[in-house]
């Protein structure tokens, strides 16, 4: 690579351009601070607006998982059906022994007239 | 009060937001002497280089901060050459539909360098010999300008002045030989 040239031209044109940055008038430099400020504010809502996404889709992520949890744990708590059918059937079964219980003495007495007739 | 707490990802995002500031702080002043030179009016330089500012942070913040510099610059190079195509297209239809429709709003000359406004460097305690450097830079075409202001103002490599362009090596050191031919040429009298 050819080095660069520094003739004196060159070395003066490049101290008059840094001069010409460097003494910039003020209302040049407000209007390029709030040209800065402006695009910072983008990126900064830019990085909000990921950061209320990210946490919206944390917590319905956690909403799911908590929904799904609490379904199969209902799931869990609804007894079967054939359960459900024999709880049935033992709850017909307690009422006619209550039923037997409360007319034994007519199941006795039916019991000795059959005896009777058969005599 | 004691200090708050902050967390990884926020401090990250706190130190990102300060390089970033840093970095067009540094850039900002050249960037609109650039513009300045390139579209000759302090208004349009101004909405050039804050153009150039957003676009960057939208498109190239997140890169390392390394590779910033050239692509900063390779913004703010394809802003001025936006610029100029539009300022071109506007004089090409204003000459085909004949400039009595046009309204002040569309004159192409409105749209040109203001030769009454003290450029950059016009304005500058130099005189004679800043007055010479404005006009003899405004005068190379817009490549070979660049090509002046990335490489030895800005101190890019050739690699980096040609990723800011978008051309090659061998085109950064043609446009940059020419501009130094040139500006010998113009500026050796003022020594």
């Amino acid at each position: 690579m050819n080095p660069l040239p520094s003739e004196p031209w060159l070395a003066r044109a490049l101290a008059l351009l840094d001069e010409s940055a460097a003494s910039m008038d003020a209302a040049s430099r407000a209007r390029l601070v709030r040209a800065r400020d402006a695009a910072l504010a983008q990126r900064r809502r830019h990085r909000h607006g990921r950061v209320i996404g990210g946490g919206l889709a944390g917590v319905a992520l956690a909403l799911a998982l908590v929904a799904g949890i609490g379904h199969r744990h209902d799931a869990a708590l609804v007894p079967d059906a054939r359960v459900q059918g024999a709880d049935v059937d033992a709850d017909a079964s307690g009422v006619d022994a209550i039923d037997l219980y409360e007319n034994l003495d007519f199941y006795v007495w039916l019991d000795a007239e059959q005896q009777s007739r058969d005599d | 009060m004691p200090p708050q707490p902050v967390s990884a990802a926020s401090a990250m995002a706190v130190d990102d937001i300060q390089a970033i500031e840093r970095f067009l702080r540094d850039v900002e002043r050249r960037a609109l002497r650039m513009a300045e030179l390139a579209t000759g009016q302090r208004e349009e330089a101004l909405d050039l280089v804050q153009d150039a500012m957003f676009g960057f942070v939208r498109n190239y913040a997140a890169r390392p901060p390394g590779e910033w510099r050239p692509l900063f610059w390779r913004v703010l190079d394809s802003r001025i050459h936006d610029w100029h195509r539009r300022r071109r297209v506007r004089v090409r239809w204003l000459g085909w539909l004949g400039r009595a429709d046009a309204g002040d709003e569309d004159d192409p000359i409105a749209g040109a360098p203001d030769a009454t406004e003290p450029g950059p460097l016009v304005r500058l305690a130099g005189g004679e010999a800043a007055a010479a450097l404005e006009s003899a830079l405004r005068a190379l075409p817009l490549r070979q300008r660049q090509a002046f202001l990335l490489r030895m103002w800005e101190g890019l490599d050739v690699a980096a002045t040609a990723a800011a362009m978008r051309c090659s090596a061998g085109s950064v050191k043609t446009h940059l030989s020419r501009a130094l031919a040139n500006l010998r040429k113009q500026l050796e009298a003022h020594r």
